[in-house]
């Protein structure tokens, strides 16, 4: 049986600062965008305001790129010829208004492995103020609900998918939480926290809503970005200190062995695939075979 | 492994091998196997029956083993049990286009009861009550309970093993469930409801005919659609408790059945509020459970697709036509009408919705006489689809209707819609509220 993908209601701050795809094992079979609180995305229901639009493409063959903006960040959009609905709707669309998208959510790795996550919208309309204020509400009880679920998860200890769902979640959260968990770690609750904070302040103007966060905007997590407070600069020195410590016979550090000290910094193994194809990059280091990392 | 710790072991052995081997060289054995090279029980056993067995008693491979019904974890690949048969019915399915007879039915012994499927026709006419070797068997888990399966690498042999089911087998693991819970697979259910609907059929049984009884029952969670192979006298009107029930589901919607093991009972009617039976479920609950009677669903319309706004249809069939064909009666003069496929979406799942006229005018707004004038004005009937997308996309509704499942998943017949304003000021609030109150 298909079933439909759930359209998520996810503010662009939990949207953009995912880096992990976990793609379709089948034919045919839904890849997903994890999200740091675990949510498994795979369409999206965003609403805001469009601020930009630009065809990228021709008057024949248009492309349309946009950005939509929610309580705290943007969303990127992307039209192309396979959505001609899309891209009339688009078309037609005022700069600004408030618009509502329900798409997939894409990924694009750049050659220095940063992750850009957007939107190809399947349908995208205007909407009310009002109907963009129950957007605002419903990704904001979304995402609480999503915070609330990764701290009953993060109370069993080195929970499995098959622990969480004794525990009462679904296979589909289960999944989403130890995926996340394994790839980004603990969630920074501060930053989504901050988004809730921003949208009860637009919902309810009257009663001075302060979460008591830090107000300092900087904090937001940048959406370009896939570290997660430790720049990956101070990550890329960690590593190299690594290298020289383990290579102790001229051929390099031992990949296991490297794999296991940056388990122990807290760098999980796709970190450090990304880490070491970066310093790579930089012609930093280089690999003697397979099994070893060397600094040049 | 001391004495009495082998003694289940030890009288397993002996029913197996039928009395081949005396108790002492059993007993000698199990001792070499588990205290002198100290396998596992299991191992010990499947060495021991291939040495002493015929090859006939015996397994079909090194990896097949003899399980208890309550040992089954529903992962085994090739098992042997010796059950004995508590229910049969030889059934038709369509399997790739062919039709096919299959065994099904539920298998006991003193640890448990299962289901069973024997998937292969095996020539062999199984007896309610008789006592049968499944062997090289495959298990699955479905709904937590476990499933017996014979396939085409399975045999089914008639065992003279006597079979003591524990009185309790039946009741032991009968659960209480609300009608609007109910899902496919259960067994032993109990169920309290009101009885709203009693409708005889006579059918023809191998043969033999007989009645059946059946019709609607609710509770407060919901309705469900029964059918009790004996006479219950169920009376319109009147409040039961059902024991032992089981739960079949007829594309995806759940329905309980009245089985020889169904206990009825009259009981006094404590529900208030049943007369409409509805039951208000998310998206993602009726998708996990695949359909269900009057069931409400609030959720934002996420997409309206081909197929809605202006449509023909058969003046005979009511099919809807295209190019004043119909599939069954050609050439024919449609008659104009208006529907609406919706995909709902909650955030929990996302549904098919099929909106009829009535329903379609009243959230759209479009009347079927505006949508043929406004057809007509632009010359183009897609005008009309168009027209309703605008005013239907990220609209909040509340629909009720039956929903049923097929390969592209469940999708509810529409029967009452309206759209469902939300108080955000409120709603927010109450956020604000919980997440004050967390941090």
């Amino acid at each position: 049986m298909k079933i439909r993908e759930t359209a998520w209601r996810l503010f662009s701050t939990e949207m953009n600062s995912s880096s992990l795809e976990k793609k379709g094992t089948e034919e045919k079979s839904p890849s997903y965008l994890v999200t740091r609180l675990g949510a498994m995305v795979n369409r999206v229901l965003v609403a805001g305001v469009l601020t930009e639009k630009e065809n990228v493409g021709s008057e024949d063959e248009p492309m349309w790129k946009a950005r939509i903006e929610d309580v705290s960040g943007s969303f990127f959009v992307n039209v192309g010829r396979f959505q001609p609905e899309a891209a009339a709707a688009m078309a037609d669309l005022e700069v600004p208004s408030f618009v509502a998208v329900v798409g997939k959510v894409r990924t694009y790795t750049t050659d220095d492995q940063r992750v850009f996550v957007s939107v190809r919208p399947e349908r995208i309309v205007t909407i009310t103020e009002e109907t963009r204020k129950r957007w605002v509400l419903e990704a904001a009880q979304s995402m609480w609900k999503r915070i609330n679920d990764m701290k009953r998860a993060l109370a069993v200890q080195d929970a499995s998918a098959e622990d969480l769902v004794a525990k009462g979640f679904s296979p589909q959260e289960a999944e989403g939480i130890v995926l996340a968990l394994d790839t980004y770690g603990f969630p920074d609750s501060v930053s989504y926290l901050k988004s809730i904070q921003g949208a009860m302040r637009m919902l309810l103007p009257d009663r001075n809503v302060d979460l008591g966060l830090p107000e300092d905007l900087s904090d937001y997590p940048d959406e370009m970005d896939i570290g997660d407070g430790e720049s990956s600069a101070d990550r890329e020195d960690v590593i190299m200190g690594l290298l020289e410590e383990l290579d102790t016979d001229g051929k390099g550090a031992p990949r296991d062995e490297l794999e296991r000290r940056a388990e122990a910094e807290g760098i999980s193994g796709t970190e450090l695939e990304e880490i070491s194809n970066a310093l790579m990059d930089k012609g930093l280091v280089y690999e003697p075979n397979l099994r070893y990392l060397k600094r040049i | 492994m001391k004495d009495e710790e082998l003694t289940p072991h030890l009288e397993e052995l002996k029913r197996v091998l039928e009395g081949k081997v005396d108790e002492e060289t059993l007993l000698r054995e199990l001792d070499v196997y588990l205290n002198s090279y100290k396998v596992s029980a299991e191992a010990a056993k499947r060495g021991i029956i291939r040495k002493y067995g015929d090859g006939e008693t015996g397994f079909v491979t090194a990896e097949s083993i003899i399980k208890k019904i309550g040992d089954l974890k529903g992962t085994e690949q090739n098992v042997d049990i010796i059950a004995k048969v508590i229910y049969v019915e030889n059934r038709e399915i369509t399997a790739r286009g062919a039709k096919k007879s299959i065994v099904s039915g539920i298998l006991g012994d003193e640890t448990g009861t299962a289901s069973f499927t024997i998937w292969e026709d095996t020539g062999l006419d199984v007896q309610k009550g008789a006592a049968y070797a499944f062997r090289s068997a495959y298990t699955k888990l479905w709904n937590e309970r476990i499933q017996i399966n014979i396939g085409n690498r399975g045999r089914v042999e008639p065992s003279d093993m006597r079979i003591d089911l524990p009185e309790r087998t039946y009741s032991m693991d009968t659960s209480e469930a609300k009608i609007g819970d109910l899902k496919e697979g259960m067994g032993n259910v109990t169920v309290t409801g009101r009885i709203l609907s009693v409708e005889t059929r006579n059918i023809n049984v191998k043969g033999e005919p007989k009645t059946v009884y059946s019709g609607m029952m609710a509770d407060d969670s919901g309705k469900v659609q029964y059918s009790a192979w004996n006479d219950f006298s169920l009376r319109q009107g009147e409040t039961v408790c059902i024991k032992n029930a089981y739960i079949r589901s007829w594309k995806g919607i759940p329905q309980l059945n009245l089985g020889d093991r169904c206990e009825v009972s009259r009981v006094d009617d404590t529900f208030e509020n049943i007369e409409d039976g509805t039951t208000r479920k998310t998206i993602g609950e009726i998708v996990s459970i695949g359909g269900g009677l009057d069931v409400e669903i609030t959720g934002t319309v996420v997409d309206l697709r081909q197929g809605s706004g202006l449509i023909k249809r058969c003046p005979e069939c009511n099919r809807s036509v295209l190019n004043e064909e119909c599939a069954a009666h050609g050439k024919v003069v449609p008659v104009p009408d208006l529907r609406m496929k919706l995909t709902v979406d909650d955030g929990t799942g996302a549904i098919s919705a099929i909106v009829n006229r009535d329903c379609t005018e009243r959230l759209t707004g479009i009347t079927l006489d505006a949508a043929l004038g406004l057809a007509k004005a632009r010359g183009d009937g897609e005008m009309v689809a168009r027209s309703m997308a605008e005013v239907m996309m990220m609209k909040r509704v509340s629909i009720t209707g039956n929903v049923m499942s097929d390969e592209y998943g469940p999708m509810m017949i529409v029967r009452r819609a309206r759209e469902e304003r939300v108080d955000i000021e409120a709603e927010a609030g109450k956020l604000l509220d919980a997440v004050e109150g967390a941090l």
